[in-house]
């Protein structure tokens, strides 16, 4: 997947929404809400990027789609993980880890 | 999964783009609701739901451009960019792809038209396991016909092949009783080749053109009858009240207009009955490339022929053998097993026949050539010319595109430097120009398919007509097929890599360092030696081109034109062809033809008649000529001379003029046995001395010789006189050395009449075709005047037809080389404006800015002149074995064809000139 350069939460937002969806499928507006609500409205999620990273994704094999109704009976297009997602997410946390890990490692140098 | 997504964003772009909306839709709705939940008033949530999402359109674009990913998304971008900037300089684009179209057409046309005629294969189902077979003996000869016994014998005892079958040579045979649509019997005068004068005029008879087949062919072939039925093996046991026939789709269109009442009609053929009983499919061939008009069993040719011996002698070789490979059996192991048979055969033949030589079989992929194509030497030679020519074509045509890249690459000069200045790289940049060649490089393929596309069909449908019916329809198909276009396709891109990447590396190292000096004017020095050496080339290789073609043209009047040595204007060569039959004995013909000759005698406009082969005449009989004595033989053999039976006044008839001696006696019973020699004969045999009175001895075993010929073995002849030599067929002259026999009067009636005429022979015709009706009208009369032979030579014909080719193929050089120069001329004038106006400022006059463009866009053909002339040389030696009596360095071509080129250059790089002459000092300063 290709990546803009200098865009972090783009490059974050596809192992947000992986990680969201590990539990079960969800529409695109259940993501939104599921990111906002249990990072406690710190990270907003850019509504007109979602979708877009939603079908790179889909594209790429890493979620699956299909359309269902949703809770309060409209039509909405849920979003699954594949197998390849699952071994995406388990790569990109592994990443994620690593680079928060560095990042903590230069900005404690120096102090107690 | 993921691959269907992707495809569905290509394929079903509307059912996505309405998902894609009502998802939109959902994520509104469900963010209005959320705040309003929140506590914002319903106006405010419906905008904060907008706003949170963007740009509608925005939104849009980044969801397809991400299915368009499937193609990296750089190279997509510079194929659009580059489709603009074709659109954009629509006169270049549409320049540039005429001219690549007229070089890649040119070549796929020919390559398909080569592989159409010459790699066609037998018609029929499954045609992959059908394969010629031939003999072939070990001095390299071919044997491509069989007698019927050997092919009976072989069709019983090779197993490799599940069916064996023969067909005999083309033949016309006279056709009586079919009455028909009456305008259908003139049309030799309306097709093309009716009109050329390439098929004599027969007098007093309709003709039809007929194949022998066995009963097995439509068997093996694999093909039924439009209607009817087709022959069949169990129609040999059957006892039939008439003779079987088939007739062809295509003369059945023609003759009887599609009347279908043909089937059942009975007529006849050289007077024997026949019955119509199937039609065969439109355009069908069987085993050659034309339809006959009639198809006859194998078994009726005794019939038609009761002199010939074709059911019983095993030496008359008449046939062509076909056969269908048994399953599983590969050419190798039929090739093994039928060389067996035949050396198994061999002792059953005449001592002296070929067959009874060591053989080999041949066994290759069907065709309708009866030997594989390498074995035929002239045609290839011919072949690779044209192929040949038409490459150089390709190259003219690319050097024009490269040219024209060029320049217009310089005149982008300030956009190229920008991009360079905002980062992008040289490679990048060389990509990008590099993928605009591609582009139009594919455009151009494709319009060069539809260009030769057309040419081919037109081709197709001119030569469906270009035989008169007698001789029955040349069938040309051409196929499509992948590998042409694949080939297309190639070459194309080819061309594109090719002629984009000189342009792109030189101009993008232009703006490179142009940028780098910061100079903001495109400078036309930049590229000029690339730009003068493709000018060169497209003018060198026009005119080589067109000096092939001149001299081809000057050799072919050359060879109509020439001193024939002989009366060839006012002379008539008459054939005579007696029915078979017991009516026809030799003493009979012989009356015949005595009658004959004194009816003529007394007819208007007839001069003096006498008989033997013309000079131009096709039937050229050759012996080997000893000088000790003794019968020819391997040991003593002087020369292998052509010889010619006449009558004693042939000489006087034909106006050729007696050197030496004296000419033959005309005496009753056995001629003497004398011989008279042409000049160069003459110095063959015995050079610088005096011929008369010697003695020869000829002979003609091991020479081709049709069986019941007269020859002239056997006795010693004294030369007794000279006579000057007369021009022939061969293009190397070498059947100006002719030995002349006395004819004895008893065989007056196995050669051609030659008649000279007071005024103009075609106006004699008609009076002697009356004379022959009322002599005897079932003999068929061929007449052609004397120069009407010359054009049915092949060698004529090969000549003129290159001829043609090559002159229109150096045209569409020329025509490519002129736009080339025309174009890049204009681009420098363009390019030069600001230098011509600081000229002009600084005092120049106008004539002198126009002599100035016109020195520097002259210099490269000048060149590319001399350059052509040098590779003349080499192509006027290739060329040798077609020119008919021309010098081999033919200045009077040479220089035409430069100053032509010249002209035609000075004149393109004139008119774009004259506009540089125009500029206005002032706007020329201004420009940037």
């Amino acid at each position: 997947m290709t990546r803009t350069k200098g865009d972090n939460l783009q490059g974050a937002l596809a192992v947000l929404v992986l990680k969201s969806l590990e539990r079960g499928p969800m529409h695109g507006w259940g993501i939104t809400l599921h990111i906002e609500r249990i990072s406690n409205e710190i990270l907003r999620v850019e509504e007109g990027s979602l979708y877009p990273a939603l079908h790179r994704m889909e594209q790429d094999g890493w979620i699956a789609a299909e359309w269902g109704l949703s809770e309060n009976n409209r039509r909405a297009r849920f979003y699954r993980l594949t197998a390849v997602g699952r071994k995406q997410l388990a790569e990109e946390r592994e990443t994620w880890r690593k680079i928060t890990g560095a990042v903590g490692m230069v900005l404690g140098f120096g102090e107690v | 999964m993921a691959w269907f997504s992707r495809l569905r964003g290509l394929f079903r772009k509307d059912v996505v783009a309405r998902e894609q909306e009502e998802e939109l839709e959902f994520h509104l709705a469900m963010r209005e609701e959320w705040n309003v939940q929140q506590g914002l008033a319903c106006e405010e949530a419906r905008r904060d739901a907008r706003v949170r999402l963007g740009n509608k359109s925005t939104w849009r674009e980044r969801m397809s451009e991400i299915d368009l990913m499937l193609v990296p998304g750089t190279v997509w971008q510079d194929l659009k960019f580059g489709a603009r900037m074709l659109v954009r300089h629509a006169g270049f684009t549409t320049a540039a792809v005429l001219a690549l179209a007229i070089g890649i057409g040119a070549n796929t046309a020919a390559f398909t038209a080569y592989k159409a005629f010459f790699k066609r294969p037998l018609e029929g189902r499954d045609t992959g396991r059908l394969v010629n077979v031939a003999l072939s003996l070990q001095s390299g000869e071919t044997l491509p016909v069989f007698s019927l016994r050997d092919y009976e014998d072989y069709r019983a005892s090779v197993r490799a092949f599940s069916g064996l079958t023969a067909s005999s040579n083309f033949e016309t045979l006279t056709l009586t009783g079919a009455g028909g649509v009456a305008s259908a019997r003139s049309a030799s005068a309306g097709t093309l080749l009716g009109r050329s004068g390439v098929f004599p005029a027969t007098q007093n008879t309709e003709l039809a053109s007929v194949h022998f087949v066995a009963n097995n062919y439509f068997a093996i072939l694999g093909v039924g009858a439009l209607r009817g039925r087709v022959f069949e093996d169990a129609d040999s046991s059957k006892p039939a009240s008439t003779l079987l026939a088939l007739i062809s789709e295509n003369y059945w269109q023609r003759r009887f207009g599609g009347d279908p009442s043909v089937l059942g009609k009975n007529f006849r053929l050289e007077g024997i009955p026949f019955t119509i009983v199937g039609i065969t499919p439109h355009n069908f061939v069987g085993t050659s490339v034309d339809a006959p008009d009639f198809w006859l069993q194998l078994s009726a040719e005794p019939l038609i022929h009761p002199d010939s011996n074709w059911v019983r002698d095993r030496e008359a070789a008449c046939c062509r053998v076909f056969a269908r490979l048994a399953p599983g059996v590969t050419m190798a192991q039929a090739q093994a097993e039928m060389s067996a048979v035949a050396g198994h055969l061999r002792s059953l033949h005449a001592p002296g026949s070929d067959r009874a030589k060591p053989v080999t079989a041949m066994v290759w992929p069907g065709s309708p050539f009866p030997m594989p194509l390498d074995h035929f030497d002239g045609v290839s030679y011919v072949l690779m010319l044209i192929l040949g020519a038409v490459g150089l074509v390709l190259v003219i045509a690319c050097a024009n595109v490269a040219c024209l890249q060029l320049a217009r690459a310089a005149s982008r000069h300030s956009e190229l430097t920008m991009r360079l200045s905002l980062g992008a790289g040289r490679v990048r940049l060389i990509r990008q120009l590099l993928t605009e060649s591609v582009l139009l490089s594919a455009v151009a393929g494709f319009v060069a398919f539809l260009f030769s596309w057309a040419f081919l069909q037109a081709l197709v449908v001119i030569t469906a007509d270009a035989f008169p019916a007698e001789y029955g329809t040349f069938v040309f198909h051409v196929t499509p097929d992948l590998g042409i276009f694949g080939y297309v396709f190639c070459l194309s891109l080819a061309a594109g890599v090719l002629f984009g990447l000189a342009p792109a590396f030189e101009s993008s190292s232009a703006a490179l360092s142009s940028a780098l000096k910061a100079n903001k004017g495109p400078s036309p020095v930049r590229g000029r030696r690339m730009r003068d050496t493709l000018v060169a080339i497209q003018v060198s290789v026009s005119l080589v081109l067109l000096v092939a073609g001149s001299m081809l043209i000057r050799s072919s009047i050359r060879a109509l034109t020439m001193e024939t040595g002989y009366e060839s204007k006012h002379g008539l060569d008459l054939e005579l062809k007696f029915p078979d039959g017991a009516r026809y004995n030799n003493s009979s013909k012989n009356a015949l033809v005595h009658e004959l000759r004194d009816r003529l005698a007394s007819v208007a406009g007839v001069a003096e008649i006498t008989g033997g082969v013309a000079p131009d005449g096709q039937e050229l009989s050759t012996a080997s000529v000893s000088l000790n004595g003794e019968e020819p033989s391997e040991k003593n053999i002087r020369a292998v001379l052509f010889y010619r039976y006449i009558q004693p006044n042939y000489f006087e008839t034909l106006r050729i003029p007696l050197l030496f001696g004296r000419g033959f006696q005309a005496q009753a019973g056995d001629p003497e046995p004398v011989v008279i020699l042409s000049d160069s004969a003459a110095r063959q045999l015995w050079p610088g001395e005096n011929p008369i009175g010697r003695s020869l001895r000829m002979g003609t075993g091991g020479q081709f010789h049709s069986g019941g010929q007269l020859v002239p073995d056997g006795r010693a002849y004294e030369v007794v006189g000279v006579v000057r030599d007369t021009r022939g067929v061969l293009l190397d002259g070498g059947d100006s050395q002719v030995v002349y026999v006395p004819m004895p009067e008893d065989h007056i009636q196995d050669y051609p009449m030659v008649i000279r005429t007071q005024a103009d022979p075609a106006q004699c015709l008609k009076a002697i075709g009356s004379v022959l009706g009322a002599v005897d009208p079932d003999v068929v009369v061929t007449a052609s005047t004397l120069g009407e032979l010359l054009l049915q030579t092949e060698s004529f014909a090969a000549s003129g037809m290159s001829a043609i080719i090559a002159t229109s193929i150096g045209l569409l050089g020329l025509v490519l080389a002129s736009m080339g120069i025309y174009g890049t001329a204009s681009y420098m004038v363009v390019l030069r404006t600001r230098e011509v106006g600081i000229r002009m400022a600084l005092g120049a006059k106008r004539r002198d800015i126009l002599l100035l463009m016109l020195r520097e866009s002259t210099r490269p053909v000048l060149g590319g002149i001399l350059a052509g002339l040098c590779l003349s040389l080499g192509v006027s030696y290739l060329l040798r074995h077609v020119l008919y009596g021309l010098n081999t360095i033919d200045g009077a071509s040479y220089a035409v064809v430069a100053l032509l080129l010249l002209g035609i250059a000075l004149l393109a790089s004139y008119l774009p000139s004259r506009r540089a002459m125009r500029v206005d000092p002032m706007v020329a300063l201004r420009y940037e």
